[in-house]
């Protein structure tokens, strides 16, 4: 989406304005008020501590969580862990390879999981079996059947068990939703669009941790497999699993519908190394009731960056990068923008002589909150909801429905580009 | 003393009930741009009741803009500029307190503060940002078309009169202050007494504040590191300096601040700063002491209590003098 500098300053001064004295402004900040634990933190072990098992790892506010064991196939991502642990002064916690040996002698209350996207079934349906409380990280399974399983497991085993969508646990989705969705002031919307633009490759560099290390006895004929499981179909969904899910994810809960059949187009257009998973997707996403979701993302181009925009009779709302939402309706006029600064180095302002605004203009824009701030949040809020689900009211943000809803359309959007052809979402 | 269940569950709730991790720690920061820079109002992160009205403060701001820019033909300010040469202008009360408040001040200062210094600065090509070194019988020819004794005010009718033709009034050197004067007015009005608002981090103001109040660094681009952290309560801060805005002639440096006093740029000072009761006096104080430097901070902040001058000179750039003293500051250099 191409809007100047200025024009998003309209849109965020727009957002904020019809906000304005409604409980939703509220709700951009205390959306992550955690009062949980009456019986202490929860004990929580980790299974799948890779990249973003640690960003979930370096999440746990010890308030709610304590995290007394982690599982990993890779002794490499084990070592991370230990260290991410100890930057943040936090306890040692007992490192397994095997996840099972984990679930058997740990006593532990919950399970976060954090396993490539082919093993969540498996792994999750095991930790309900053991009486564990489930944070799954999405997309919520491999297939229909998978997700399926996990929730029949959850039921019988009544425990709480949400998936890792973090724009639920994000203050100006929950904003958004609150004051300007529930509200209705985006009229009747027909269209949304959803983007996740990068020029990157998602090919990650790295070897096994020895030279004798065995991928094969988990499933994966090389370490490279392993390493790199997004870019194989049989590990993977690629594109449609690992971004669109959160986004389609995001779309449902606001238009509290779900799409009932998607056409879908890709391809490896650039990184022609041996991957099968695409890296340009593109579906289409048909709801009820005349409403239709695209969706794209390609690798080749981070112009569009990452947003998902709501399009309706009155007004169109868009969420960019997980960080900003901006509002536009007819006639909007002037700019105010919001924005949340920490307190880094100490000082509310800088008193400098007049700068000319072009400079000025640039220093504003670094002093905005990086997006990766906005997303770590979250998380935490997340993993601490989930944690005051379990001590207190079992109530969790999205829920493996929603989840489910939104993990079928994708699967179903990648089945659509392989068989090139409509499907129907079952 | 043993907890009661009651003591104890109160505890575990309160400890438990950290605080939420957006407003953890940080500020809400709402920002505007209007007269050439960016508007800022900062709140503690918690004060989620203050934003609509702290968002509506800033359309104050657009008024005062409206009313007071010279870029703007239609502005009262650019009326003023236009007839009084010719013919008294009959100003609002909001501009004529301004100009006489100027004039004031330029009378305190000794002519080192003054608004009518535009010939001067259109003459050294700051307006065009075409700097260049005039000649000296057009610097004279400038200097006939600027000065305060120039500006005929008349308090009973708010006539506004120049004497010589081609002057002009600007407000640069304090609107912004003003402005922000006017906007902690209308804070205070809606209830809200904790803010810092700021235009272009040369203009800050700080209302209430926790402990010793806003910490606020203060900065030049001609220099490393900060000049000062101040932590302010209640006061205003205002700041010059001629390091973004300059040219460079036959080796020597000029900044686009005009010594009225002699219609050549500024020199020795190379940051001033001032913390006074409000904004639009330490906007006006800090361009008067970057023009009069350390000896007219001197000389003001005696016979003026309860203002504070922060000066670094353009010979030692890394000493800065601290003049004077604000009940609400505390200035650590």
């Amino acid at each position: 989406m191409i809007l100047t500098p200025e024009h998003r300053a309209i849109g965020r001064r727009n957002f904020l304005r019809a906000l304005a004295g409604t409980p939703a402004m509220a709700a951009l900040h205390s959306v992550a008020r955690i009062e949980p634990v009456r019986d202490g933190p929860v004990r929580i072990g980790f299974i799948g501590v890779g990249g973003q098992g640690r960003v979930l790892l370096g999440r746990v506010n010890p308030a709610v969580g304590q995290v007394v064991a982690v599982a990993d196939i890779n002794p490499d991502s084990l070592t991370k862990a230990a260290a991410v642990l100890a930057e943040r002064g936090r306890p040692d916690a007992t490192p397994y390879l095997d996840p099972r040996g984990m679930l058997q002698h740990e006593n532990i209350e919950a399970v976060i999981v954090a396993v490539p996207l082919w093993a969540h079934a498996d792994t999750v349906v095991q930790c309900f079996d053991a009486g564990k409380h489930v944070l799954c990280e999405k997309m919520m399974a491999w297939d229909v059947d998978g997700c399926r399983r996990m929730m029949q497991a959850a039921r019988t085993s009544g425990k709480v068990f949400e998936i890792g969508y973090q724009r639920h646990y994000n203050p100006i989705y929950i904003a958004a939703y609150d004051g300007i969705i529930k509200r209705m002031l985006l009229g009747d919307v027909h269209h949304v669009r959803l983007a996740w633009h990068r020029n990157e490759n998602w090919r990650r560099p790295g070897g096994p941790p020895s030279p004798d290390y065995d991928a094969s006895q988990w499933g994966y004929p090389t370490f490279e497999h392993l390493w790199n499981w997004r870019l194989y179909f049989r590990y993977s969904r690629g594109l449609f699993a690992e971004l669109a899910s959160h986004q389609l994810n995001a779309a449902n809960w606001f238009l509290n519908a779900s799409p009932h059949s998607v056409i879908a187009s890709g391809g490896v257009h650039r990184f022609k190394d041996g991957r099968e998973s695409f890296d340009h997707e593109y579906a289409i996403w048909e709801y009820p009731d005349g409403l239709t979701a695209t969706f794209s993302s390609v690798e080749s181009n981070a112009f569009d960056e990452r947003y998902e925009a709501f399009f309706g009779t009155k007004a169109t709302l868009i969420i960019y990068n997980e960080a900003e939402a901006l509002l536009f309706d007819e006639g909007s006029g002037t700019s105010t923008r919001i924005e949340m600064s920490d307190t880094a180095g100490g000082a509310a302002a800088e008193a400098s002589e007049t700068k000319p605004a072009a400079s000025r203009s640039s220093r504003l824009t670094s002093s905005r909150v990086p997006d990766s701030d906005q997303r770590a949040s979250a998380t935490e809020a997340e993993i601490s909801r989930f944690c005051a689900a379990i001590r207190r009211s079992g109530v969790v943000a999205c829920g493996a429905e929603r989840a489910f809803e939104s993990a079928r359309a994708c699967i179903a959007a990648h089945d659509a580009i392989v068989r090139e052809t409509k499907i129907t979402i079952t | 003393m043993q907890a009661t269940p009651h003591a104890f569950a109160r505890r575990t709730l309160l400890r438990f009930d950290v605080a939420p991790l957006w407003r953890r720690q940080g500020w809400l920061r709402l920002s505007r741009r209007a007269m050439a820079c960016q508007f800022e109002v900062v709140l503690p992160q918690d004060a989620v009741d203050d934003l609509a009205p702290a968002a509506e403060a800033f359309d104050e701001v657009g008024q005062i803009e409206r009313r007071l820019s010279v870029f703007l033909e239609r502005s009262e300010i650019s009326a003023i500029n236009r007839v009084a040469a010719s013919d008294a202008v009959i100003s609002s009360v909001e501009v004529f307190g301004l100009l006489d408040r100027c004039r004031e001040l330029s009378a305190a200062t000794g002519g080192a503060f003054d608004i009518t210094t535009t010939p001067l600065s259109r003459c050294w090509g700051f307006l065009q940002h075409q700097g260049r070194v005039p000649d000296v019988s057009d610097i004279d020819a400038a200097r006939q078309r600027v000065g305060m004794n120039r500006l005929l005010l008349d308090r009973a009718t708010r006539g506004v009169r120049f004497t010589a033709p081609g002057m002009e009034v600007n407000l640069g050197a304090v609107g912004k202050g003003y402005a922000l004067d006017r906007m902690a007015a209308t804070l205070r009005r809606k209830g809200i007494s904790t803010a810092l608002l700021s235009a272009g981090a040369s203009s800050l103001l700080a209302m209430g504040g926790s402990g010793n109040g806003w910490t606020i660094d203060v900065t030049s681009p001609r220099r490393d590191g900060r000049i000062a952290r101040i932590q302010l309560r209640d006061g205003a801060l205002g700041t010059s300096g001629a390091g973004e805005q300059f040219i460079v002639a036959d080796g020597r440096r000029y900044g686009h601040v005009i010594d009225p006093r002699t219609g050549w740029p500024a020199s020795g000072a190379l940051s001033a700063s001032v913390i006074a009761d409000s904004a639009e006096m330490a906007d006006a104080l800090s361009t008067a002491f970057l023009v009069g430097g350390a000896t007219l901070a001197h000389r003001y902040c005696t016979g003026h209590p309860n203002t504070l001058a922060l000066i670094t000179s353009e010979a030692s750039p890394h000493r800065t003098f601290t003049i004077g003293h604000y009940r609400g500051a505390f200035v650590e250099n």
